[in-house]
This record gives C-alpha cells, sequence and structure tokens, in this order.
C-alpha cells in the first residue's frame, strides 16, 4: 500500500511540477517581452527544463507502477496485469486514454525543451519568446488535462482481485509494433506544434517575413516524416494483427491521423514558394493552424466517444476539454491572421499556372480537398445525428471512391511537376523534358498489362506511377550527373526520393486493391490443396498455452511445400475474448496471408480457413523506408542557391510605403540557417 | 547526337506514346479479369455492408457473431440465388435498417456528401483560376525591370557574395 501511494503521488506530483513551470514560463516570457527584461528571457529555457523534468518523473512513475503492477490506481486496474509480457507491459502506458495523453504530455514538453534548447542563444528575441509562450501554454493545457479530466494517477476501486485483471486490450499486446506505433505517430503530431507555435509567434510580433518559415522548416518536415512512418506502421500493425487483410479501413481514428498528414503534405510544399516567392503567406499561415487544429479535432473526435470506431477509447469530459481548446485554436489564429492581414498581403504574382508554383498550388487545390472529403466523411454520421436525427455510417467504399480520382490527379502531378522550372514552362520545354518519363509511364503500362493486370483504374495508376517514377529519376540523374553524391541530398533531390518512396506506396495500395484474391479453404489434415498459384497442406492442429493466461489455437499450414505458416486463435482467459492472428508469408510479388475460422477443437482433422493472396503489400513497408530516408536526404543542406531573401529583379509593391522594402531587409538574417 | 535527340523528342513520337498508350490502355482495361469467385463476391458484397453491432465495421472486417450472421445470409443468397449485389444488399437494407448501409446514398440529405466534395474541388479549381487572371493583369501592369534595375541587382548580389 506504501508503494501504492509513492506511485500515484509522486507521478501527481510530477504532472504537477509540469503545469506549474508551463504556467509560470509562459507568464514569464510574456512579462519579460513586455518590459524589454532580457534576463528573464534568458531564463525561460529553465521553465522547459523543469517542465520535462516534471512529466519525465510522472512517466517513470507510471512504469513503475506497471511494473509493479499497483493495483491500487485506477489506470493499474484497468490496463495492468499480472500476465502481461514485459514489453506489453511497458507499452500498456499508452494503452487507454489516461496513458496516451500521458505519453502526449511527455512528447509534447519534449519538443518544448528542444526548441528552448535549439534557440538557447536567442531566448531574447521576441520571436523566439512568443514561440516559447505557445509551446508553454500548449504544454500547460495537456498538463491541465492529465491533472483533471484524464488522470492517470487517480486511485482505483477498493479490495479490486487482481487475479481478473485484464490487462491491455488484447489487440494490444500481441505485436509488437504496439511498441513503435503510437509514440511515433505522436512524434509526429505533437512536432507539427512546433511550426505552429513560430507561426503564431510571427503573427504576434508582425515578422511575417520568411524567417520564421526557415527557422521551422526542418521541424516541420521530421513532423512530417514521423507521421508519416507513424501512419505506415498503422497500417502494418492492423495488416499483422486484425486478420482482415487489408492495412486502412478509413476508421475514424485512422482519417484523423491522416487530416493532419493531408494538410502538412499541402506545407511542406507550397512553403516552398513561400520561401522562393515571399508569396502565399496567408495560405500557408493557414495551412499550419489547420494541420495543428486538426491534430486537436481528432485528439477530440477520437477520445470523447462523440464518433464511433474500433479504436476509440474513453469519454466524458475529456472531450468537451478538446473541443473548447480546438475552438480557442481556431479563433485566436484567424483573428491574428485578420488582424495582420495588411501586413500578409504577398507582393509579386505568379507568372504562369505552368510552372513550379502553379503545380505546388494545384497540388494544395489536390491535398485540401482530400482532406476536405476526409474530414467530411468522418464528421458526416455527426451531422446527419443532429440535424437529420437517424444514425448512418460513413464506410471504406465511400472514401475508397472519392479518393482513387484525387490519387490519380497526384500521381499525374507528380509526374509533370518536378521538370516544371519556376516562373514559367514553355510547350518545347515539357516536350523535352517530359519525354522519357512519359515513355517511362507507357513502359510500365505495357509491362502491367503483359503480366496480366486489368481495370482501366489500376493501368491508369500504373501508367501515372512510371511516368512520375521516371520525372523523379530524371531529377536525381541530371542532379548526381552534375554533382555527385551531393545529387541525393537537399531539399529538391531528397523530395525526388520521398517521391519514389510515394510511388511505391501508390503501386503497393492500387495492385493489393485491385488483384487480392480471397477464398475459403476447406483444408485436411495432410492433404496437400491447391489454390491461385499456391498449395497449401495442414500439418496439425494444436493447443499452444505455454502463455499465462492464453490459450492459442494454432494451425500449421505448409505453403508450397516449403514454409510453415501459423495461423492462430488466441483466447484471452481473463476477459474470455478470442483474437484471430493472421498467419503471413511475405514476399516479394506477394503475401499469403491465412486466418482461421473460428469453430475448429485442438487434434481436429479439418479446418476452415480464409485464404488471401494480396500483390506487392511489401513494397507498402519498402515504400515507407524509402520516404524516410528521402525527408533526411531532403533536411540535409543542399547546394548554395539564390534564397528567397535575395535581392531579385521583380518590382515589390505592397501598397504600403510603411512595409516597402527589399525582403531581406524586413527582419535580421536568422542565425544558424543556410538552407 | 543533339540533333536526333530533339528531332526524337519531337511531336510525331508524342503521338506514337499516345497511340502506344491508348490503344494499351484499351487491350488492358476491356479484357476480362477472369473469373471472380464466389468467395470474392460475397467478400466484395461483405464489404458494403456495415456490421450492426459494431463501431463502423464493415461485415468483411469485423468477426463476431452479428457480422458472422449477415455474411451466412449473403453467403446463402450468393450460392443459392441469381440475385444480383445490388439486390442482396438492398434486402439486407429491408432485414436490418438503412444503417447497414457503409455507402451512403446518393438521395436526399444524403446526397450532400457526395455533392460537397465536387462543389469543393469545382470551388478549388475556380479560386486557382481567378488567382492566376489576377496575377496576370497585375503582371501586365508592371512594366519589365528596366537596365538599372538589374545594375542594382546584380551590385546587391556581389555585395552579399563578399
Amino acid at each position: 500500500m506504501i508503494a501504492a501511494s509513492l506511485n500515484s503521488a509522486v507521478g501527481r506530483a510530477g504532472l504537477m511540477l509540469m503545469l506549474g513551470a508551463s504556467v509560470f514560463g509562459a507568464l514569464a516570457v510574456l512579462y519579460g517581452i513586455r518590459k524589454g527584461d532580457k534576463k528573464l528571457l534568458r531564463q525561460s529555457p529553465r521553465y522547459a527544463w523543469l517542465a520535462l523534468a516534471g512529466i519525465t518523473l510522472s512517466v517513470v512513475m507510471m512504469q513503475r507502477a506497471l511494473i509493479t503492477r499497483d493495483f491500487s490506481m485506477a489506470y493499474i486496474q484497468q490496463v495492468g496485469s499480472p500476465d502481461t509480457p514485459a514489453l506489453y507491459n511497458f507499452a500498456a502506458m499508452w494503452s487507454a486514454l489516461e496513458g496516451s495523453i500521458l505519453l502526449w504530455a511527455f512528447v509534447l514538453t519534449g519538443f518544448t525543451a528542444a526548441v528552448a534548447w535549439r534557440f538557447r542563444k536567442r531566448t531574447d528575441d521576441v520571436l523566439v519568446g512568443w514561440a516559447l509562450i505557445v509551446m508553454f501554454v500548449v504544454t500547460a493545457f495537456f498538463a491541465m488535462v492529465s491533472f483533471g479530466p484524464a488522470d492517470p494517477f487517480s486511485n482505483g476501486v477498493a479490495g479490486f482481485n487482481p487475479a481478473t485483471a485484464p490487462g491491455p486490450n488484447p489487440l494490444l499486446q500481441n505485436h509488437i509494433l504496439v511498441l513503435f506505433h503510437p509514440p511515433i505517430l505522436y512524434l509526429g503530431f505533437v512536432g507539427f506544434t512546433v511550426p505552429f507555435a513560430f507561426a503564431i509567434a510571427a503573427l504576434v510580433t508582425g515578422r511575417l517575413g520568411e524567417g520564421w518559415l526557415l527557422e521551422t522548416r526542418r521541424w516541420a518536415l521530421f513532423s512530417w516524416s514521423f507521421l508519416t512512418i507513424g501512419i505506415l506502421l498503422g497500417g502494418w500493425w492492423s495488416y499483422e494483427v486484425l486478420g482482415w487483410g487489408g492495412v486502412w479501413a478509413w476508421d475514424p481514428v485512422e482519417n484523423a491521423s491522416l487530416l493532419p498528414w493531408l494538410t502538412g503534405t499541402a506545407y511542406i510544399h507550397s512553403v516552398l514558394v513561400q520561401e522562393r516567392r515571399g508569396m502565399l503567406r496567408v495560405w500557408n499561415l493557414s495551412l499550419l493552424v489547420a494541420t495543428f487544429s486538426l491534430t486537436i479535432l481528432g485528439t477530440f473526435l477520437t477520445r470523447s466517444g462523440v464518433i464511433e470506431s474500433v479504436h476509440a477509447f474513453g469519454d466524458g469530459p475529456v472531450g468537451a476539454w478538446f473541443l473548447s481548446f480546438f475552438g480557442l485554436i481556431v479563433v485566436v489564429s484567424l483573428g491574428l491572421i485578420a488582424w495582420r492581414g495588411d501586413r500578409l498581403r504577398s507582393p509579386g504574382s505568379i507568372d504562369s499556372p505552368l510552372s513550379r508554383e502553379g503545380a505546388f498550388l494545384a497540388n494544395n487545390v489536390l491535398f485540401t480537398v482530400f482532406a476536405f472529403v476526409v474530414l467530411l466523411g468522418t464528421l458526416f454520421p455527426l451531422l446527419v445525428e443532429v440535424l437529420d436525427d437517424r444514425r448512418t455510417i460513413v464506410g471504406a467504399p465511400y472514401f475508397d471512391r472519392l479518393s482513387m480520382p484525387i490519387g490519380l490527379m497526384l500521381l499525374f502531378l507528380m509526374a509533370i511537376a518536378p521538370v516544371l522550372p519556376w516562373r514559367k514552362a514553355s510547350t518545347e520545354l515539357l516536350r523535352d523534358r517530359l519525354f522519357w518519363p512519359a515513355w517511362a509511364g507507357a513502359g510500365a503500362l505495357v509491362f502491367s498489362v503483359a503480366v496480366g493486370a486489368t481495370g482501366w483504374a489500376p493501368l491508369v495508376a500504373f501508367a501515372l506511377a512510371g511516368f512520375a517514377a521516371g520525372a523523379a529519376v530524371r531529377q536525381i540523374a541530371i542532379a548526381t550527373r552534375r554533382q555527385g553524391w551531393r545529387g541525393f541530398v537537399g531539399r529538391a533531390n531528397g523530395g525526388m526520393v520521398v517521391h519514389i518512396g510515394v510511388i511505391m506506396i501508390a503501386v503497393a495500395l492500387a495492385s493489393s486493391n485491385s488483384f487480392t484474391h480471397a477464398t475459403r479453404l476447406q483444408l485436411e489434415q495432410n492433404v496437400v490443396q491447391e489454390w491461385s498459384g499456391h498449395t497449401f497442406e495442414l500439418t496439425s492442429l494444436t493447443e499452444n498455452t505455454s502463455q499465462a493466461g492464453q490459450s492459442a489455437l494454432e494451425a500449421r499450414v505448409v505453403l508450397d511445400g516449403s514454409k510453415t505458416i501459423v495461423p492462430a486463435i488466441t483466447t484471452y482467459l481473463n476477459i474470455g475474448l478470442d483474437v484471430p492472428t493472421p498467419g503471413v508469408r511475405t514476399g516479394l510479388t506477394n503475401d499469403v496471408y491465412l486466418t482461421l475460422e473460428q469453430g475448429s477443437k485442438p487434434g481436429d482433422t479439418s479446418v476452415s480457413i480464409q485464404a488471401f493472396v494480396r500483390p506487392m503489400i511489401l513494397w507498402l513497408w519498402i515504400g515507407g523506408l524509402v520516404m524516410a530516408v528521402g525527408t533526411l536526404l531532403a533536411a540535409f543542406p543542399g547546394n548554395k542557391r539564390r534564397r528567397a531573401t535575395d535581392p531579385v529583379s521583380a518590382p515589390i509593391d505592397t501598397g504600403r510605403p510603411d512595409v516597402q522594402r527589399p525582403e531581406g531587409e524586413q527582419e535580421p538574417e536568422p542565425a544558424g540557417v543556410s538552407v | 547526337m543533339n540533333d536526333l535527340n530533339r528531332r526524337l523528342k519531337s511531336w510525331p513520337s508524342w503521338v506514337v506514346l499516345l497511340i502506344v498508350v491508348a490503344s494499351v490502355l484499351a487491350v488492358g482495361s476491356t479484357r476480362s479479369a477472369g473469373p471472380q469467385t464466389q468467395e470474392e463476391r460475397i467478400d466484395a458484397v461483405a464489404r458494403r455492408v456495415a456490421c450492426p453491432v459494431c463501431n463502423g465495421e464493415s461485415v468483411f472486417e469485423s468477426r463476431n457473431r452479428a457480422s458472422r450472421a449477415i455474411r451466412n445470409e449473403i453467403t446463402d443468397l450468393v450460392r443459392a440465388t441469381e440475385a444480383t449485389d445490388d439486390q442482396i444488399i438492398a434486402g439486407l437494407e429491408n432485414t436490418y435498417g438503412a444503417d447497414v448501409l457503409l455507402v451512403p446514398k446518393a438521395t436526399g440529405f444524403d446526397a450532400l456528401i457526395w455533392v460537397l466534395p465536387a462543389v469543393a474541388f469545382v470551388l478549388g479549381v475556380a479560386g486557382l483560376a481567378v488567382a492566376f487572371r489576377r496575377w496576370k493583369l497585375q503582371a501586365d501592369a508592371n512594366v519589365d525591370p528596366t537596365d538599372a534595375d538589374r545594375d542594382l541587382v546584380a551590385a546587391a548580389l556581389r555585395d552579399r557574395d563578399e
């Protein structure tokens, strides 16, 4: 009992420290800025260290409570169990509402501290000061949520019997990815707080040149990358665990993670136009605000119980907190943008739709419409319930149908955009530069038809994928011929590597969605059956009780006479729940995916198995890896080029005498940025 | 070589490319995908039907008893009757109510979910068109940079590089 009170008491104390440090940090920096007190401003990183120390203490105490199975705490009663293996017990921290908020707060405070450290020499700069205030306010919000409505350290019911403890949701304790998927996804979600904070700081201080943008370029890029990897890991986890053979179900929670990714992707493209040409300022700010507020909205949707979802957790007061915070963010941001409207008017103009800028704008229209579709589909059941008072469901077929044309248009854009020069392109230039990429597309099409692909949609997708890959390879080939290995690094070249990863994923999705074969196999012991080019032989059906608290029915199926795969149904004895675990044989061109049907007993000589042959699935994960590598390459400084802040011949006329200056003089050159 | 390259990339080769793509696409998209197995048909229908007791999953994905019952019903209808996919789904809607449909209808209030994305797309494209038009007018109003302008830029760039 003493240990119990220690865990929750010290854990709460840690949260209190985080809350106090964030609130005082925000107030101190605000006061320092108002009074021009540089000494006070220079102390601001200390509040970030204190907040980080506080939340670290809480996380350590939560882990201690999990490890020691401290059943006096409500959260441990909910997710703890004496039987959970150590690794999943570690991950149990984020397997329910309160702990997931705790993890979020931990990552967020880590980012705040990272910002404080990165800009420690410039804390007396007002822009950095305001950015820190925003970070502190967001941190304080999460500390309050964790301290109030989603308290992970609250006391459990008395007289709890540990033998009946359920442990984490069974789906969250049978695959190693549960260790990586949530933290990496959170790194992505939370990371966008940093560019958002700098955007707000730029609005407040009125320093709306490109300085804040350059400061946060890498932060945005890395957050985007983590979000990408997190989403893909989620798909992988779903594929390996859920047993229906798919990677993406357009579930509201999945959509909640896709929404900020879509607006974030739009942002990291259109931001290049602003860096290069100083244009689209309002638009880029809006995209950042949208990205950040969509992460909060997503958190609201998935944690308030307003939307039905397989992995929505919890309902109750947390929802109201997140909804209010979402409202606050939107109102404050839009208010600031309106207030600074006059300074946000961009000088210059975009000459031609047929230019790099034009392509980025088209990209933005497509990504924004995509985000709108996903948001609409996710919220529509809610709208119908409120306005029409009936229940409706918007399922995967709706999203599939609408995302297909958008995806094809994006592929087309990916083919054209990389060869377009800034400002203006002629048809002659396009004819010249697009020639080989276009033939690459034709080659891809011929190849797909030759290997038996059918249907216009996947064929168009493959042709466009070849086209886009041709354009990306062309850019890298030209760059490496000119600059050797440096032709792979830098924004444009690394970006092309990312594009190649995206193309792999697009091809994998198009082929696995269009050419999956499925059937139900009735396998007899030691009888070889053939289906879809593979042979299957059941060798045994046995019960495995080696894991405490579980009993698994395992079928051993020999595939193609060589490899044994083991689809299973695991019964979690404490909960009385059966969870099927698929057996998967992964290959370069196709996966064989087997799920055991319910109703068999150990020792049966016949078993019913749901079998899928899904083409190209492996390329989803390879594509994800290529995207991650490409992002790293893009974050490296490329070759020196003209900066946005360099003088150009284009006349700059904002119509206001007080801001009529060349770009570079609007604010001090950001230190340490050489991109 | 350069000349060859230029001639290769001239319009006639693009026409050839277009013909190749169009004909291969026509062949590929019209030929039969092979017979659909009954299981695949059952899956295709099951993907369009919501599990009545769980949260937004389709009958195809979810593994609980209610979903299995509906799946068996679909299986029987596919195996034993001549009903088309749409007829099977209409039948299920009669039995279980409209909230087993995973794809919203295109009539009444639900039509909004189909109309609004199209509206958003049209607005986006129209917005771009208007913006480009405005930019063009603005650019036309500005004269080309003079030699003095160019000298100024060159001097400023020189200063920076030193």
